[in-house]
């Protein structure tokens, strides 16, 4: 089935975080949030104890925001009978009833959301069919590796058909394997309509399977949007960096100084690679064009160093989790 | 990287009614509890009082059965009469066996779950967490209702057959007493277990604190009353509420000598029922505070 392209993304397709604030007695959990979550593939990422979790567990209904309003297309928790059927989560813990199969565990929670049996029997093959737990399911999930409770996990989160899949660290304990397998499954959720919003800490795989990131850190959000407009808009602050691999980094270095959005210009190590910070990284890529047709350079390699999540987290948050 | 409209089909047929979804739980967990033989045994066990019940109902009435016995039967029929009394011991042996099950079954309900943190995917459903303790109560209801008032209102009605002559319509105090005194003590052994269970991880130490809260404060409360020469030590102790609520409820009279009035055994069974949903409210969450 070939996918329609995308239609303007309207609040009620949207999962909205206004005014909303979440307090543990005297402990913050997040303030001021303010989010509009399109579909897709959304990262959240910040530190341990930033407020991930918390946003998560206000997605889906699990606690109440202490102040401001949570919907998740258009619904709220005032509906839970609608809201939960449009929610999948899968909690960053393991989480097994104890004594299940990996089968019976995906099946008994499709009949506490109100399916049929027969039709939860089908519904629960084919989650975890989807999860590659075939010949595993009749196993109880106590003997199951990391990895395949992992799976059954994100079994029993997509086993109900959600519109949002909320999932908690994921990738936790996934072997390269799996991972690309999971991360394959979450573009193809993606690609059908469904919101998945998941958490990690592994940067390089949020930047390599978000459309979209929200970075948290001390119960605030810190940025929001696509990664590369979350970048440009830190140009001014810190000026993106551009790696180019060249014949004369010397000379190019000298050449690209005299335009004005270039701050700094880094000779490395291994004689051949310059790096490049910029205000502009447009104008930048136009004018080294120009600079390299007129002196003849050979160019190896132009890449952007700092541009990822990765960057982004350090600038906004920090390698220690603290805001710079 | 593009996003597209939704592409797949959404079950659309029609869902379980929200009430019945709390009987999922107790599926599994039956199926566990049977799955122990030394259980199965004891439950076993459990049924033998009502057949012997059953057998000397039948007897009762029919007496020519055991005429190749010679014994003076007659006699026999006059010291075992089928009253109040008959019906009262066999219901209160009954109860006890309750109490062993709960020691048995009860700390095997919730703890699992929390220690596995379970409950966000129970309760990231429509699925309430009142929902949740009645699923988990249902285990040990069923369980103990199929050892009490079930059996005791057959063998009630099997007498009001055998008997008749208006007897049941004489006696329906005994029905009465059955059913209401039976749910009296399995809500409130139920409810007491699962807390317990909520609260202690430990199935070992769980089910000393079962017996602490039956029989310690039991004592302690008979020491109370000994002591200060009052009855009020026995609000403390559900297993002596019970009993005098036992007495009341088939119409007897309670002869002990620090017996409590029927309002104080009431209040004992409610605040106790209370307490145990209080402390259940407090555990059973969606969530642990994870920063």
């Amino acid at each position: 089935m070939t996918p329609e392209p995308r239609k303007k993304s309207t609040p009620d397709r949207r999962v909205v975080f206004e005014h909303v604030s979440k307090f543990y007695g005297d402990v913050l959990g997040v303030n001021r949030v303010n989010l509009s979550i399109p579909p897709g593939i959304t990262g959240l990422v910040g530190p341990n104890g930033s407020g991930k979790t918390t946003l998560m567990n206000m997605m889906v209904g699990l606690i109440r925001p202490s102040r401001g309003r949570v919907s998740v297309l258009g619904l709220t928790p005032e509906n839970p009978e609608e809201l939960f059927r449009h929610v999948g989560y899968a909690a960053q813990y393991d989480a097994f009833p104890p004594g299940l199969t990996g089968y019976q565990f995906v099946e008994a929670y499709l009949r506490v959301h109100g399916f049929p049996a027969k039709q939860a029997e089908a519904m629960a093959w084919k989650a975890i069919e989807r999860v590659g737990l075939v010949e595993a399911a009749k196993r109880k999930v106590a003997g199951y590796s990391k990895g395949m409770r992992q799976r059954v996990r994100l079994a029993q989160a997509l086993a109900h058909e959600p519109s949002v899949m909320v999932l908690d660290e994921p990738l936790n304990g996934l072997d390269p394997m799996a991972r690309a397998e999971v991360i394959d499954l979450f573009r193809e959720l993606a690609d059908g309509g469904l919101h998945v919003i998941v958490s990690s800490h592994i940067l390089h795989e949020v930047d390599l399977i978000s459309d979209q990131v929200v970075l948290i850190n001390g119960g605030y959000i810190v940025a929001e949007g696509e990664i590369g407009d979350v970048r440009d808009e830190m140009e001014e602050e810190h000026p993106m960096q551009v790696l180019v691999r060249c014949d004369r980094p010397s000379l190019l270095a000298s050449r690209v100084f005299e335009a004005d959005h270039v701050v700094e210009a880094r000779l490395l190590e291994d004689g051949r690679s310059l790096l490049i910070r910029t205000r502009d990284a447009d104008k930048f890529h136009l004018a080294l064009n120009e600079i390299v047709l007129a002196n003849g350079f050979a160019i190896e390699a132009v890449a952007p160093a700092d541009s990822d999540v990765n960057a982004v987290y350090q600038y906004l948050i920090g390698a220690n989790g603290d805001k710079s | 990287m593009a996003v597209y409209e939704r592409n797949y089909g959404r079950y659309q047929g029609p869902l379980t009614p929200p009430w019945s979804r709390f009987l999922i739980l107790p599926r599994y967990a039956a199926k566990d509890v049977f799955d122990s033989r030394l259980f199965v045994a004891f439950y076993a066990l459990c049924f033998l009082l009502p057949f012997a019940g059953l057998l000397m109902i039948y007897l009762h009435h029919n007496l020519a059965a055991l005429k190749f016995i010679e014994l003076p039967l007659d006699e026999l029929k006059e010291a075992l009469p089928i009253n109040a009394t008959f019906f009262r011991k066999g219901i209160e042996f009954q109860s006890w066996l309750c109490f062993l099950m709960a020691l048995f079954v009860g700390p095997a309900l919730v703890a699992p779950d929390l220690r596995n943190n379970g409950l966000p995917l129970y309760l990231s459903r429509p699925f309430s967490r009142s929902e949740y303790v009645l699923g988990k109560m249902t285990v040990l209801v069923v369980l103990m209702s199929l050892v009490t008032w079930i059996p005791g209102l057959l063998l009630f009605f099997f007498q009001g057959y055998l008997e008749g002559g208006g007897w049941l319509g004489n006696n329906l105090r005994i029905g009465a007493a059955i059913f209401a005194g039976s749910w009296a003590w399995l809500l409130a052994v139920s409810l007491v277990a699962l807390a317990i269970s909520a609260w202690v991880k430990w199935k070992p130490v769980a089910r000393v604190s079962l017996l602490i809260v039956f029989f310690v404060l039991a004592g302690f409360a008979e020491a109370l009353n000994v002591a200060l020469d009052t009855w009020w030590g026995n609000l403390l102790s559900l297993s002596t509420a019970m009993n005098k609520l036992w007495f009341f409820l088939f119409g007897q009279e309670d002869t002990q000598r620090w017996t409590q009035p029927v309002w104080a055994a009431w209040l004992t069974i409610i605040l106790g029922c209370a307490l145990s949903l209080w402390l259940l409210s407090r555990r059973v969450r969606a969530y642990e505070v994870v920063r």
